[in-house]
């Protein structure tokens, strides 16, 4: 079997927009309703949220499931009354709560509320988490700088070992793939109420860097042809670059996705929607060096008169560099 | 040849020093692993202290310490973060609120004085207490948790009998100026302190009571007793005027600078808030880690089934040096050291898969050149050498997406940003080094050249009679 990826490239082109578009779609939705394109966890606008499991070594303590409620009453009380509250666990005898930011004292009394209306909690499977709004602010855009700044790196060295249009179309690539897994991640925020926290950028930042790597791997064959067999025309050099690298690009995607996939299904509730943003991430990014990246380059080379690499470039500014 | 065996013997060097290594170092876990308690602190500026310096932030640092963790014992981190930040570290603690409590209260720095008739049982418990901290210091070199608690409860009982010998004075922390280390002659060194106005006054009225009685002026931080220096005779009818008194014995440059540092932070009215909290439940920690790590390693399991599946030889090949790459990595870990948090194991996990990606260039290249029909031999060298650009361009370029994570990002960032980062520059050794050596040791036996063992569905046609150049 054969890719055509130049011939299709209409499709995956179509493709590909579609999908960023629908993103798009469902942040307009939410930012509608919450005036954010995400649902931000409380990493990003501070607050607190308390995980607290019943403790089922003393009698009698987890009869019942707990009943919610019986919980918003008690948060009421408090004070708190536009807090989400979710019973979670098989037993139905955990909780999770999140507040608006509490002080020690506030949390304590919460705390002792809950235990007299509800039962005595575990202390070793309790889980705190206060972000002060500010704190939030900080990680959000230092992340993202760290995010602009890679991509200017990745940039930079892509201009140097290839040359400017390959360094180019490969960060659109890129943008394309966080583009494609912020949309999911909209999406799911709208239909499911799933919330993004920092561990978000970090499988953002991680997305770019494993995604660079499937691109460069086809460049980097583009680039080979290039220099044996420069008199062939671009479409005929990235088609074939993209099929004899077609099997190394499955086989890594393939094997980098079943630890995330198994990490996913299996794993501890923490890393759950990091493996779920990565694996999306990482098929989009497979997805995008193979029929994007690839496509687009042999587009701008065709359109700026470079069709055939051997002969010299028309009138093009292209830093070259050892390409 | 021997070259190759040379490099082989090293690599088998290499994996038992690094099976050394993680047998002898257990690895260090984040609290979020291990469970326990992490703040963030905000020093806050106030009228009187309009900017945190570093010197005033490393002050509030040592109040912070000094507060939750008096004796030093328990293994508790306090790390200055950004400019005016601290990251307070409670490994195994659920309940953090005590904490919370202590760490928000402004040090309470106070002079007191001595109550008469005193002074013989002063003497009785300052050594009592100074007992009480060896035996401490033994239990806690023993690693007995009970003890430790047990001689922790003894000498805080012991404070609370030193600090009933004092009554309290007027003049407390808030009126200190400046306390700054200084030399005397040879290795000694004194502490001085400088009152405003009307501290040096109380100071005065203070020096005035004790001087020349026997009895001691008494410096207590968080009522807990740190100095209490005797004032000469002379002093009996004005006391110490003009608002500066040193304090003197004993001190050396560490000892004197410390306490000045303690008096600084003391008397610094710096509130500090905590801004962020994260505890997690000892067990939920451990749930958690053990989930995922038996979920990774159920991937990890499938990838190296799948290596030799599709790959063969050169797949089993890898999979010994993927092995050996979870092996050096685990050791590098217990070198730096790292701690490792749950960022940390994705962007492990993450850097196998960079790995893996390494071998499958590089056996990908090599089938194709299998496939053009050259030797074993040059095929194998062939798709190393060919598949090299693709796999130093792809890992620099994320280690420059490391390396803005690590420049650039917070607590977490950082954590997964290392380990990615050490990942790619061990995978790319033994990518190049562990799998290539091994290839070649394996194609130096005779009855394992067979083409279909590298690429299967070749038609097996023998070129390799020619090869005599292993």
């Amino acid at each position: 079997m054969k890719l055509q990826v130049i011939r299709q490239r209409a499709f995956w082109w179509t493709l590909s927009t579609l999908i960023i578009l629908s993103g798009f779609v469902a942040m307009g939705l939410l930012w509608n309703q919450t005036k954010l394109p995400l649902r931000p966890s409380l990493d990003f606008v501070g607050g607190t949220r308390l995980q607290l499991e019943l403790d089922c070594t003393k009698p009698n303590n987890c009869d019942q499931p707990i009943d919610s409620a019986e919980v918003r009453s008690v948060l009421a009380a408090q004070g708190l009354a536009n807090s989400s509250i979710q019973v979670v666990g098989t037993e139905q005898n955990a909780l999770s709560i999140r507040t608006s930011t509490l002080n020690v004292e506030q949390r304590t009394n919460l705390v002792n509320a809950l235990t007299e209306k509800i039962g005595a909690f575990a202390t070793n499977k309790t889980q705190i988490d206060t972000v002060g709004p500010t704190i939030g602010r900080q990680l959000f855009s230092s992340g993202m700088l760290a995010l602009l700044v890679s991509f200017a790196g990745i940039m930079i060295y892509l201009s140097l070992r290839f040359q400017f249009d390959y360094a180019l179309f490969a960060i659109i690539a890129l943008l394309h793939d966080v583009l494609i897994t912020v949309g999911i991640f909209g999406i799911l925020g709208l239909v499911f109420g799933t919330e993004v926290d920092s561990l978000f950028i970090v499988a953002l930042l991680t997305i770019v860097g494993f995604s660079v790597n499937d691109t460069v791997v086809i460049y980097d064959r583009i680039r080979e042809t290039i220099q044996i067999n420069g008199d062939r025309s671009i479409n005929d050099i990235v088609d074939d670059a993209v099929n004899q690298t077609l099997g190394r690009s499955i086989n890594t995607t393939l094997t980098a996705l079943l630890p995330l996939v198994a990490i996913f299904f299996l794993g501890g509730e923490t890393l759950k929607y990091f493996a779920l943003a990565l694996i999306v991430g990482f098929a989009a990014g497979a997805y995008s060096s193979i029929f994007i990246a690839s496509t687009l380059l042999a587009w701008w080379r065709v359109k700026s008169g470079q069709e055939i690499p051997g002969t010299p470039a028309k009138s093009l500014d292209v830093a070259s560099g050892e390409g | 040849m021997g070259r190759q065996r040379l490099i082989l013997a090293f690599i088998a060097l290499l994996a038992i020093i690094a099976v050394v290594v993680i047998v002898q170092v257990p690895l260090r876990l984040g609290l979020d692993l291990q469970g326990g308690s992490q703040l963030t602190l905000q020093v806050k500026t106030t009228e009187t202290v309009p900017k945190i310096t570093p010197d005033k932030l490393e002050a509030v640092r040592q109040v912070v310490e000094n507060r939750i963790n008096p004796n030093g014992v328990q293994e508790i981190v306090v790390q200055m973060v950004g400019d005016d930040q601290l990251l307070v570290q409670l490994p195994g603690v659920s309940d953090p609120s005590e904490a919370e409590r202590i760490l928000q209260d402004v040090a309470k720095l106070d002079f007191r004085q001595q109550k008469q008739g005193t002074e013989a049982q002063f003497a009785i418990e300052l050594q009592v207490r100074q007992q009480k901290q060896i035996e401490l210091e033994t239990a806690r070199q023993a690693g007995d948790q009970a003890t430790i608690t047990k001689k922790q409860e003894e000498l805080k009982s012991s404070e609370q009998a030193i600090g009933a010998l004092f009554e309290k004075t007027p003049l407390t922390g808030e009126k200190l100026r400046n306390a700054y280390p200084q030399p005397l002659q040879g290795s000694n060194w004194e502490v001085v302190l400088s009152f405003n106005d009307q501290g040096a006054k109380e100071f005065a009225d203070l020096t005035k009571a004790v001087a020349g009685t026997g009895r001691s002026l008494g410096i207590f931080l968080d009522d807990r007793l740190l100095s209490a220096p005797r004032v000469d005779v002379q002093y009996a009818e004005t006391g110490i005027a003009g608002g500066t008194a040193s304090i003197t014995g004993g001190f050396d440059t560490k000892s004197a600078s410390r306490l000045a540092q303690q008096l600084q932070g003391g008397a610094l009215p710096v509130p500090v808030e905590v801004v962020e909290n994260r505890t997690v439940g000892a067990t939920l920690g451990q749930d958690s880690i053990q989930r995922s790590i038996y979920a990774g390693l159920l991937g990890l399991g499938l990838v190296l089934i799948f290596m030799v599946a599709y790959y063969r030889l050169p797949g089993l090949i890898a999979d010994i040096a993927l092995v050996l790459y979870t092996l050096f990595n685990l050791a590098i870990f217990d070198i730096i050291p790292v701690t490792l948090t749950l960022p940390g194991i994705a962007g492990f996990i993450l850097s196998i898969g960079m790995a893996v990606d390494a071998n499958v260039l590089i056996f990908e290249r090599t089938r194709e050149e299998l496939k053009a029909g050259k030797t074993l031999y040059r095929s194998v060298e062939a798709g190393f050498y060919r598949a090299f650009s693709s796999i130093l361009d792809s890992n620099v370029t994320t280690l420059i997406a490391c390396g803005a994570l690590w420049f650039l990002g917070a607590g977490l960032v950082k954590g997964f940003a290392l380990t990615l980062a050490i990942g790619i520059m061990v995978s790319m050794f033994t990518a190049l080094t562990c799998s290539r050596t091994l290839l070649l040791f394996v194609l130096s036996f005779p009855g394992l050249r067979k083409p279909h063992l590298f690429c299967p569905g070749l038609s097996a046609t023998p070129k390799l009679q020619t090869e005599k150049s292993l």
